[in-house]
């Protein structure tokens, strides 16, 4: 093992080797920040896809807050009508395509090849560019706060209010260039994650033994391998009308405004499953965990699931109920839309299925699990009401539309996300999340939640139009928006309860100096069948696979008389983390470099076109040096350095053994001291 | 520590199999990674095509006082049915070339591959000719109107594929003087392939709906 | 005590979501609620949706009551052995198509009755529907009526307060000039998008004379928020009254700060707004004495392509997109209807001549607005002219003879 002397200190394991173009030696480190940025293992993309996301989760949810303050009471004075249709116009984009989605990409790209049994991702390198494009992306689109301001269209950005006769500031343009960013990460993160999941899973691993949260990964990367596109075509159109003064929305000439509506929501309805799927999956493995019973009806989950990302096809005319498409569309779109409830139905209920019968142990990552299932399902009943297209004309564009996509999206995925932390919290970094604190949060947020966006339906009920700077005394507003407001300021404690929580369970665990165990929850999936923190490597060898939660199984067996009856800990037949002989893909500096062209053409698109000069040769220079260098480094030496993917050295690690405590009952004592194995 | 449940797959010492890794499919990783790539691009082309078939009759004059011209009555059908002929033909040489990378036969090879871009660049300089000949002559330019800003945006982006096609042939052929193309790796100059033919069925598409269908 | 508390949880969560819709539907003062339909169009919607909200509310209380019941039900217990597992069920097929089955069931009744309702709406308007269309540009509506089914929209042109005979249907033919808007008043119908280049038909009818507010939907830029809507609702007599005043000629002014303001008005205010039939101040060398039309110019200095059309200005409740009061907000002025400035009496009550001074003295500061270079035709709103008081003065003099 090394020892960590710093940022710059070499690690031993990949030394510098024969710089493969005569020019720059291949990146090598296994520490400090340079072995990040030259990374290209699955786990520690999806920590800094993680990282990056709770970033820009920060600069969203000021945003966010921002929006409160000026709608605590009528006529709110704090931003100027341009201010705040900025405000909200970014709080909307970098929610989604920059906190939402990324988080999403997180957890995917770190559990997926667990999941599977693999190694990697099927083009490891590939999938650190996706993440870089997407960095990239989020600095283009936030850079516009100091560079003329924000996109002001809100994040639909409807034709032709996004031309430049009606925005003339910059900022629908760095909305435009960062987007198709993050939509070529996307992009590249789907033809990786869909080529691993098919590609790379283990003997025996077939389609329908693949975890629930794979397979909502996999139906998701579909989604957005065909969505993406979609998008890119109508901001490639609007790039063009916008930068070189194309027809394409110029009304007087004969363009069409409903056919950005067409193409935007075409990808915008699959990209609300985009959202969501990722998040049902995650609680598809925590509810079989602390239930003790696995998933009901598998297939059904799965197949659901399918069907969402079939029928999220079928129902994008349902955002254009009030748009004029005519009662022919509007009644087919109407009824396909009311059906996309009947899968999700489905998957609501086998979760409470799941449970029934179980033996519920209450931890943090459950709890956020029932929020899910609950505020989901008030979300997804709003929906309904929404699919009802006359009812939809009195809805739409009001609050109850920003209190249903609200309760999908924060209290159905960001619940999701947030349970999913607790839960794989010990497999990435080593410690649990303190449990007590954990539910204590959740209940802030809970309250909070339910307070900011439940008042909201009411306000689009009495005819409160969303994407409004300012509302007026006498309209039955004033209440609810203030109660509205103090939700916020609960949602915010929350999160910063949440930070402070990460903070402090990580300096208990420090204190305590023992690393959780392999399979601290008692759970199903192969990821919890190695060390926490997941070694580099992943897996000594790759496992054999025999039945769904073939992990579990392996713990469980039946006694004579047919009753279930733990056979072995988790941490008794988990891999024990050695990697020798393991050849990792080499780390390389290929994909950055190559992200780092990105914003040069983004910028020199939007402000001069000699800046696109430095950026096609940054480009082009890292795809030569990129196919020149083998993926792995023929010179390197076997068996890396197995450092954890997280950045917590734990090398010294007394195992505990598998949960056998009640979680809840116990609350903090995951990170109570144990005895440290003897150095 | 027990671990008999698990199995070092295929006898394989776990070494050799990380060079290699078998896959799920049978599929290489790089192939159906082209092919899943592939399908995400004919949403691409489908978003563009869509909004021409939309456009395609929004023109203006060509200057103030004149009626309105038809797209059509700007195109010359026989040189472009020539120079998508030129193209499709490409497609024939790129099967010529995958044939003899998977035969080993370096010289031909490398012939069918510049053939394969030499054909590619014709068709991209007719491509050029016929923007040119649009805009600078007949004064239908990209802002013209919807119409005409459709097209060129749909041919336009058809032309930036083949012109990344064109460059990966070239890499291609030119990693094929440092060894690193070849027989043992006859698949990489496939999967070119299949980029190149998705490319010429994409022209097959765009060719019938903007210059044949009136 | 468990029975009890199951019971406890069952009642309370209905009561909740009465507590809920009865804050949303009887709020004290809530004009745009979009539950007090006063149209048979906003009726329908509401006769559809309120059972769905019910039924919405069982399906909510059965699951969040039901989740509650399995989380509190199957608790693991302190005193559990942690080594007892529960019964293993993989699943049970006959539930699971059961419950796919049940909702599509219940969705196929819903939306039989929901398509229903989507061609019922969407059918033509009676006859004798007053014709009107509505164009929505940054950030006011116009409404231009034809009275006498000749297809041609000039009857009327007006801005702001549309005004419609009670119990009888109208016809909106919605449009816009430049961006999106969306027009939506929710006690008579739901909103439809004014898309440019497309004409969307809206069917509305209010039951009783009234006043029917509601607001721009879909977000157009700045002033999104204050694109406000006034629909007027009278009887058939004052609605004839009301037509038969608004066509109307133009009447010059007579008193001389009023005759100035029409000076600066033909000088300024012209390049963007127009005023149905107005003498040219300067055809003749003594403005009273003029005769000829003035010929408004064809480029308005406008992206949209126009600004509010003053003709019988002072007919209107409201000005500056609905934003501002141009008749006073009070019961007694509000009685007098459309027809209060019609006496000196009325305008000295009741014109909110402070709004309207302010506005001539600085509009953008009084409606986010983006007029930009007025040379250069990019301006969105009413720019800052710089008059001096004797200037607002005379204009609104002029003003208020425009009724």
């Amino acid at each position: 093992m090394t020892t960590n002397d710093g940022a710059l200190a070499l690690g031993s394991g990949g030394a510098l080797t024969a710089p493969p173009m005569g020019v720059f030696a291949r990146a090598g480190q296994t520490k400090g920040w340079r072995s990040w940025i030259t990374s290209v293992d699955h786990k520690r993309v999806g920590i800094m896809y993680g990282a990056a996301s709770l970033f820009f989760f920060v600069i969203g949810g000021l945003e966010a807050y921002l929006i409160r303050l000026q709608l605590a009471q009528p006529e709110g004075k704090l931003l100027s009508a341009d201010l705040y249709n900025q405000v909200f116009t970014m709080h909307g984009t970098t929610m989604i395509f920059l906190v939402v989605m990324p988080i999403g990409a997180a957890f995917m790209n770190y559990l997926i090849p667990l999941q599977i049994g693999a190694r990697d991702v099927a083009f490891p390198r590939m999938n650190a560019l996706s993440f870089w494009v997407f960095l990239a992306g989020g600095i283009v689109l936030n850079s516009s706060w100091f560079l003329g301001g924000g996109a002001d269209g809100g994040w639909f950005n409807y034709a032709p209010n996004n031309g430049v006769v009606f925005s003339p500031s910059h900022g629908i343009d760095f909305w435009n260039m960062g987007l198709l960013l993050t939509g070529i990460s996307s992009l590249v993160g789907a033809v990786n994650l869909i080529t691993t999941c098919l590609n790379l899973r283990a003997p025996g691993m077939t389609l329908m033994k693949m975890p629930v949260f794979t397979w909502m990964s996999l139906v998701t990367q579909f989604l957005l391998l065909f969505a993406i596109p979609v998008l890119t075509a109508a901001q490639v159109l609007l790039m063009f009308d916008r930068l070189f003064g194309a027809r394409f929305f110029d009304v007087s000439a004969g363009g069409d405004p409903l056919l950005w509506e067409h193409l935007f929501w075409i990808f915008g309805h699959p990209e609300v499953y985009i959202m969501i799927l990722p998040a049902f999956g995650l609680i598809s493995e925590i509810i079989p965990t602390f239930a003790r019973k696995p998933i009901f009806g598998y297939p059904f989950m799965v197949f659901s699931g399918i069907a969402i990302g079939f029928m999220g096809w079928g129902v994008w005319a349902h955002h254009m109920f009030a748009s004029g498409i005519g009662p022919i569309s509007v009644a087919a779109f109407s009824v396909a839309t009311m059906f996309i409830a009947v899968p999700t139905g489905v998957k609501i209920l086998n979760w409470l299925a799941t449970m029934w019968g179980g033996k519920l142990r209450f931890t943090a990552p459950m709890m956020y699990s029932i929020g899910l299932i609950t505020m989901f399902t008030i979300g997804g009943l709003s929906g309904v009401t929404h699919a009802i297209a006359p009812a939809d004309t009195q809805q739409t564009d009001t609050y109850y539309i920003v209190a249903h996509f609200h309760y999908v999206l924060f209290g159905g995925a960001l619940f999701g996300f947030v349970g999913g932390w607790y839960f794989w919290w010990p497999k990435v970094f080593g410690y649990k999340l303190s449990e007590l604190h954990g539910k204590i949060n959740f209940w802030v947020l809970f309250v909070g939640f339910n307070l900011t966006f439940g008042p909201m339906h009411i306000l689009g009920l009495q005819g409160m139009p969303r994407r409004t700077y300012t509302y007026r005394d006498g309209y039955g507003f004033n209440f609810w928006n203030m109660v509205s407001t103090i939700g916020a300021t609960l949602i915010g404690l929350s999160f910063l309860y949440f930070f402070w929580i990460i903070f402090h369970s990580y300096r208990a665990h420090k204190k305590a100096g023992v690393a959780v165990g392999p399979d601290p929850w008692d759970a199903r999936s192969l990821e919890w069948s190695l060390q926490s923190p997941t070694p580099a490597h992943n897996f000594d060898y790759t496992p054999t696979i025999e039945v769904f939660d073939d992990f579990w199984h392996r713990k469980y067996g039946e006694d004579e008389d047919g009753r279930l009856v733990p056979v072995a800990t988790g941490a008794e037949i988990a891999q024990p983390g050695n990697g020798e002989g393991v050849h990792l893909p080499s780390p390389s500096y290929w994909p950055i470099v190559l992200a780092s062209g990105m914003p040069f053409l983004a910028y020199g698109l939007i402000f001069n076109l000699l800046l696109v000069i430095p950026g096609v040769l940054l480009i082009v220079g890292a795809m030569i040096g990129w196919i020149l260098e083998p993926s792995t480094d023929p010179n390197a030496d076997h068996g890396h350095d197995d450092e954890p993917s997280g950045p917590n050295d734990t090398s010294d690690v007394a195992v505990e053994p598998a949960a056998n405590d009640e979680g809840d009952a116990v609350a903090d004592e995951a990170n109570a001291p144990e005895e440290v194995a003897a150095r | 520590m027990s671990d008999a449940t698990y199995v070092v797959s295929d006898g394989h010492t776990v070494d050799h199999m990380d060079e290699h890794p078998p896959t799920s499919t049978g599929i290489s990783n790089e192939k159906l990674g082209m092919w899943v790539f592939l399908a995400s691009e004919c949403l691409l082309f489908g978003g563009l095509i869509s909004t021409f078939v939309l456009y395609r009759n929004k023109v203006l004059p060509s200057a103030p006082g004149e009626t309105a011209e038809h797209l059509h009555d700007a195109f010359d059908i026989a040189f472009t049915s020539t120079s998508s002929f030129v193209l499709l033909m490409s497609s024939l040489s790129m099967v010529l070339a995958v044939s003899a990378a998977q035969r080993g036969d370096m010289r031909i090879l490398r012939s069918w591959l510049a053939v394969t871009a030499l054909l590619g660049t014709v068709f991209i300089a007719g491509q050029f000719y016929e923007f040119y000949e649009f805009s600078a002559i007949e004064g239908f330019g990209f802002t013209h109107s919807p119409a005409w800003s459709a097209f060129y945006t749909l041919t336009g982006f058809h032309g930036a594929h083949v012109t990344i096609g064109i460059v990966i042939l070239l890499v291609t052929l030119g990693l094929t003087f440092r060894g690193r193309v070849g027989q043992h790796n006859a698949e990489a100059v496939e999967i070119v392939g299949l980029y190149w033919h998705f490319v010429d069925v994409v022209w097959i598409v765009v060719f019938t709906i903007v210059y044949l269908i009136k | 005590m468990t029975g009890g508390a199951r019971s406890r949880l069952l009642k309370l969560a209905p009561a909740l979501g009465a507590v809920m819709l009865f804050a949303a539907s009887c709020a004290s003062d809530a004009p745009q609620d979009t539950l007090k339909p006063e149209g048979p169009a906003a009726q329908k919607i509401d006769n559809l949706i309120k059972p769905i909200f019910g039924i919405a509310g069982v399906v909510m209380v059965l699951v969040l009551g039901g989740a509650l019941f399995i989380a509190w039900k199957f608790r693991a217990r302190d005193d559990d052995d942690f080594n007892e597992m529960p019964k293993q069920i993989h699943g049970h097929f006959k539930a699971e198509i059961g419950w796919t089955i049940a909702p599509a069931l219940l969705l196929a009744v819903i939306g039989a009755f929901t398509v229903n309702l989507i061609f019922d709406l969407a059918q033509k308007p009676e006859k004798d529907a007053v014709q009107v269309e509505v164009y929505g540009q940054q950030w006011w509506w116009e409404y231009r009526y034809d009275l006498n089914g000749d297809g041609d929209y000039t009857d009327i042109i007006t801005a702001n307060d549309l005004v419609i005979p009670a119990g009888r249907e109208v016809a909106l033919k919605i449009k816009s000039r430049d961006v999106i808007h969306s027009w939506w008043s929710p006690r008579l119908n739901g909103k439809k998008d004014a898309v440019p280049g497309r004409v969307h038909p809206l069917t509305i009818e209010a039951d009783d004379p009234g006043e029917y507010i509601g607001q721009c939907t879909e977000f157009c830029g700045l002033s999104h928020a204050e694109m406000r809507i006034k629909v007027v609702a009278v009887t058939e007599d004052e609605f004839s009254a009301w037509t038969e005043h608004q066509q109307q000629p133009f009447e010059k002014p007579t008193d001389e700060a009023a005759i100035n303001g029409w000076g600066s008005f033909a000088g300024q205010c012209t390049s963007c707004h127009e005023l149905t039939g107005m003498i040219d101040p300067s055809s003749a060398d003594d403005p009273s004495d003029a005769t000829d039309e003035f010929v408004f110019p064809q480029q308005k200095n406008q992206v949209s392509n126009a600004a509010p059309n003053l003709a019988h200005f002072m007919t209107r409740s409201t000005f500056a997109g609905a934003m501002y009061d141009l008749r006073k907000d009070t019961p007694e002025c509000t009685a007098l209807g459309t027809t209060w400035a019609s006496t000196d009496d009325g305008i000295e009550k009741c014109l909110n001549r402070t709004d309207l001074e302010a506005w001539l003295r600085d509009a953008p500061a009084m409606k986010h607005m983006a007029p930009g270079d007025v040379a250069s035709l990019n301006s969105r709103g009413m720019p800052n002219f710089d008059l001096s008081e004797d200037q607002i003065d005379d204009l609104v003099a002029f003003l208020t003879t425009l009724k």
